[in-house]
């Protein structure tokens, strides 16, 4: 397929700049307008301006990070598919796949940097090694993986005409696609330790009840690997529609959402069992308590119950695998909506819940350290809307530019 | 075999035999072989050898309540405190003095005091600065170990190495760390009265907690005087305690005060069940908890 398109130049029109086109870039160009200003008064005021305390220290950026990383999932669960189990029909999504990871990597860098304190030390834990943190080896697996997914993208990025002045770019970065197989392999490797470490992240503190349990990395991995290729399926209609191309074969993109909706079954299965054994059956005190405190001071049971199980998880598992919905683009397109949102809800309500329930550490029965409250404000909600626009920015260049898909079907 | 099912109108002649056939090549079992021998050594190895992740958790149970490797005070001493909540009377003295001496912003003391009450509704006050636990969350998940355990036991912070991902903050079990969400400029309402700042204020961005007034213990040993004896060399909370509720000094030394009243009292730690091991042990209430 890579050698095929370079035979057959591209040969597209310039883009032409409609009104629609123009409207659109303009809503990217604000949105990224209203994060630039926010991130630069970051940077010059610290994080003062954001509404996180010392009790909830991590809040909406965090809920982004850890969203934006499972959303891109798709990357490695499609590389797997193509080049590890061989299922080369799945072959014409690859590229799309791993530029939408790619996109949902480097979101989750851009808002990782404004969260921390010291942004310009970032380079830290390259440097200074603490092999027994998480965090550490999160760092280190997104960085290379981030790499990888740089040595995926440059093949696509130098079929661009641009690049016809350099000839030996070409060559060198299809040189890189022929190992794309072993690429596909440590991007599995890497991705699986990171997406799972994300979970373990919360996993491993014995401090807070209701994080402490040895299910929350898998629930990390089995939610990304189930919703990231979904999205990846759903970038593709998306892009059929606004082009008016179909340039993925669509019993491509309905498979993609079956396995997508039996991934989601066996994720709301565990976690079922997950609940149930933390509270019904368990019934730790501490973490009753914290539950109980929770439901009564937050919207946590609303949101578990109907965001992340039922319309997170449910519908949308019906919706990628009863015979009668499975095929209408519509309403996979809606279901993947509904599948983000509930890794949204999920990774904002392990988050800040957790840190919501106080820590209880006096000998005796009367103090209890304050409950956390929080709700980010518009200084948060604007770095948000400025990821959101690099988000946008990023899909509309490469669906206009690079070659993403496989040259057009007839029909 | 199919064929047959099917042909099922056809009463059955004889007695069906069912032959399997057995196709192993030596190929395959010395394959076979090699997998399970691998198996076996890798599981020895992984839970058992050097680097099983087994290792260290089979050391610490062997050698509980000692100081094991790679974990706390390894060097002469481990500088420990003891808090008598009988005597305390809830005065904040010792957060006057720590803020003073400290320099900490007002609203995020390193130190602080309450009102409590046992279980059985007897009031009492209860004080806490950071546990300097020997096995410490914070310093096991800060990932460009800016926060450390030294030699003599004391859990502090790198603010040279610090990125501020405030995953310390979050991990420990005792509210002990705070975060410079702002640069302090404010002044400080307990200097003079309380003492004078003897350390520089921490800049934006970076995590910070209680030392044990790290910086009087290590010129006191320079000076040749030893800390919980000296004031000079002992942490300012315990100095300026009017009632002499807080006790420091070397956990290692037989001889000290603080191991006399730890074998003299019943004491707990706070959160034991964490196995995090504090450094700061409290003599309970004499009604109880």
């Amino acid at each position: 397929m890579a050698v095929s398109t370079i035979d057959n130049k591209i040969e597209k029109k310039p883009i032409q700049m409609k009104p629609g086109l123009i409207a659109w870039f303009l809503l990217i160009g604000l949105l990224l307008l209203i994060g630039l200003i926010s991130a630069f008064r970051v940077f010059s005021q610290g994080l003062v301006l954001t509404n996180m305390s010392d009790t909830v220290p991590w809040g909406l950026w965090i809920t982004i990070d850890l969203s934006s990383i499972a959303l891109g999932a798709g990357a490695f669960t499609l590389s797997a598919i193509v080049y590890l189990m061989g299922l080369k029909r799945f072959q014409p999504i690859i590229r799309l796949a791993i530029y939408v990871g790619f996109i949902g990597y480097t979101a989750a860098l851009l808002t990782l940097v404004m969260d921390i304190g010291r942004p310009d030390r970032f380079w830290h834990p390259w440097v200074y090694w603490n092999v027994h943190s998480v965090l550490w080896e999160i760092t280190w697996c997104i960085t290379i993986y981030l790499t990888i997914m740089i040595f995926e993208v440059l093949p696509v990025i130098t079929e661009l005409k641009f690049f016809d002045r350099w000839p030996w770019t070409r060559t060198a970065a299809h040189k890189l696609h022929s190992i794309a197989p072993l690429l596909a392999l440590l991007g599995l490797l890497i991705s699986l330790l990171h997406q799972s470490s994300l979970g373990a992240t919360y996993g491993i503190v014995k401090a807070r009840a209701i994080w402490f349990k040895p299910s929350m990395p898998i629930m990390f991995i089995l939610s990304a690997i189930a919703v990231g290729p979904a999205l990846t399926m759903t970038v593709a209609f998306l892009s059929e529609w606004i082009t008016g191309k179909r340039r993925i074969p669509h019993d491509i993109l309905f498979t993609i959402a079956q396995y997508s909706g039996f991934a989601l079954l066996v994720y709301g299965y565990l976690r079922f069992w997950d609940t149930m054994a933390t509270t019904y059956y368990g019934r730790t005190p501490s973490v009753m308590q914290a539950l109980s405190l929770l439901r009564e001071t937050t919207p946590y049971n609303f949101s578990f119950w109907v965001l992340e199980i039922i319309l997170g998880v449910l519908v949308p598992a019906i919706l990628f695998l009863m015979p009668r919905f499975r095929r209408r683009p519509v309403l996979l397109v809606i279901g993947t909506g509904l599948a983000v949102m509930g890794i949204i809800v999920n990774r904002w309500n392990t988050t800040v819940s957790g840190l919501t329930v106080p820590l209880s550490y006096s000998p005796g029965v009367l103090y209890q350290a304050p409950t956390g409250s929080y709700f980010p404000n518009l200084t948060e909600w604007g770095i948000a809307l400025g990821v959101i626009g690099y988000v946008l920015f990023m899909l509309t260049i490469g669906m206009l530019f690079l070659p993403l898909f496989p040259k057009e079907e007839k029909h | 075999m199919s064929e047959k099912l099917n042909g099922q109108e056809s009463p059955p002649k004889k007695k069906k035999t069912t032959r399997v056939e057995v196709d192993v090549t030596r190929r395959d079992v010395l394959t076979l072989a090699g997998i399970a021998a691998g198996s076996a050594v890798a599981s020895v190895a992984l839970t058992s050898g050097p680097l099983s992740p087994f290792a260290g958790l089979q050391r610490e149970q062997l050698t509980a309540g000692e100081e094991s490797a790679g974990h706390g005070a390894t060097g002469k001493h481990h500088w420990g405190m003891v808090i008598d909540l009988d005597r305390c009377i809830g005065c904040e003295y010792c957060l006057r003095a720590c803020s003073a001496t400290n320099d900490v912003a007002t609203d995020k003391p390193w130190n602080i005091v309450v009102p409590e009450e046992t279980s059985t509704g007897v009031p009492f006050y209860f004080s806490r600065p950071c546990m300097h636990c020997q096995v410490a969350p914070c310093v096991e998940v800060c990932p460009v170990q800016a926060t450390y355990v030294r030699e003599d036991g004391v859990v502090i912070m790198d603010y040279d190495r610090c990125i501020g991902c405030r995953y310390c903050e979050v991990a420990c079990p005792y509210d002990a760390r705070k975060f410079n969400w702002e640069t302090n400029t404010e002044h400080n309402p307990y200097i003079p009265t309380w003492g004078i700042a003897e350390i520089p204020r921490r800049p934006r961005g970076v995590a910070e907690k209680c030392t044990f007034c790290v910086h009087r213990i290590d010129q006191g040993l320079a000076n040749g005087l030893v800390p919980g004896v000296n004031p000079e060399a002992t942490p300012a909370c315990v100095n300026i305690c009017p009632v002499g509720a807080r006790t420091f000094g070397d956990l290692k030394d037989p001889n000290s005060k603080v191991t006399q009243m730890i074998s003299k009292n019943p004491t707990i730690v706070l959160r034991e069940e964490l196995g995090t091991r504090p450094s700061v042990y409290y003599i309970p209430p004499k009604e109880g908890l």
